[in-house]
């Protein structure tokens, strides 16, 4: 009786996996939902300084970031839609672009930090500006923000430091399934795990979508 | 497998992503008219969720997947809603 080998049967719910990984995505939704909270509690508070701040931000980049975000995130639905046909081939390919654009987005937006850094905007303290010192990167001599000012550029950092680190996750986790789909392990049949990672990927750039109107636009 | 017979054609992506880019344009276009704060904010918020609803709805296959990931958006989106009303009914009021 015991020498009848079973064949190793894997219990597999896509549809349950994907459920549980949006209730993922809303803890994701919620983090950032309280840096919108926050954020539009001091633009109702402090509006002229946010906006005068927000013209120092240039809506052309921002622009180009969103366009390359979308763009990436085609290239995602499309490598699914392949590694689903079968071409596991053009998946890789796709997901190669998708990575491609999302290190894009990252090198315009560093591009952007670096421009801020050199003007002495980073996470400058209200409290430090409101004790007549700026933060330890300020230059003496140079000028004191308002602390709206403050309080917008505190807040373009952290929030945009915040989805920057989820496009690096997400880029990470497109070179471990492009190296699981190289293997074999990730393929048509086997799909769930390349589709986790666009969904994630499609949530970062959702809340790209309400990140660039509310700094690059609405000045 | 999962998903009921998706069609895998690249025809409604790439469509999407034509409205996506187009919503886009448009939103930095608008950004330039004069209609004062909270005009601006409207518009700008209301392209931003009409682009996050394509995305979530074509990209993350909402379309495709049964009535309890919908309902699972309603109650994530009617949470959200109420954090952000009940903390400006009371900032709005407040005396500072």
């Amino acid at each position: 009786m015991s020498d009848i080998t079973h064949p190793i049967e894997h219990h597999r719910d896509d549809e349950g996996t994907r459920l549980g990984f949006w209730l993922f995505l809303y803890t994701e939704l919620f983090l950032f939902a309280a840096f919108f909270l926050v954020y539009s509690v001091y633009r109702s508070s402090h509006l002229e300084d946010f906006k005068l701040a927000a013209e120092s931000l240039n809506t052309g980049i921002g622009t180009v970031n969103t366009i390359i975000l979308l763009t990436s995130s085609l290239t995602m639905v499309l490598s699914l839609d392949a590694l689903k046909k079968g071409s596991v081939k053009l998946a890789k390919t796709l997901l190669l672009v998708t990575f491609a654009l999302g290190m894009a987005f990252l090198v315009i937006k560093g591009f952007e930090w670096s421009a801020k850094f050199e003007h002495h905007l980073f996470l400058q303290t209200a409290k430090g500006i409101a004790a007549g010192h700026g933060s330890p990167l300020l230059t003496p001599g140079s000028e004191m923000l308002p602390v709206g000012q403050v309080l917008f550029f505190g807040l373009y950092f952290i929030m945009t430091g915040t989805h920057a680190l989820h496009i690096i996750i997400g880029a990470i986790w497109m070179l471990i399934v492009f190296f699981w789909m190289s293997k074999g392990s990730v393929n048509q049949d086997n799909h769930g795990v390349l589709e986790r990672c666009g969904l994630y990927w499609h949530l970062v750039d959702v809340i790209w979508i309400f990140l660039f109107p509310l700094y690059y636009l609405v000045a | 497998m999962t998903t009921h017979e998706q069609s895998l054609s690249p025809r409604t992506p790439i469509m999407v992503f034509g409205a996506l880019i187009i919503l886009t344009i448009a939103t930095v276009l608008l950004s330039g008219l004069d209609v004062g704060n909270t005009g601006a904010l409207l518009i700008a918020m209301s392209v931003a969720s009409i682009k996050a609803a394509l995305v979530l709805y074509f990209f993350m296959h909402l379309n495709h997947e049964p009535l309890i990931f919908k309902l699972f958006l309603g109650v994530a989106f009617f949470t959200l809603l109420a954090i952000f009303v009940l903390t400006f009914s009371d900032y709005s009021f407040r005396v500072i």
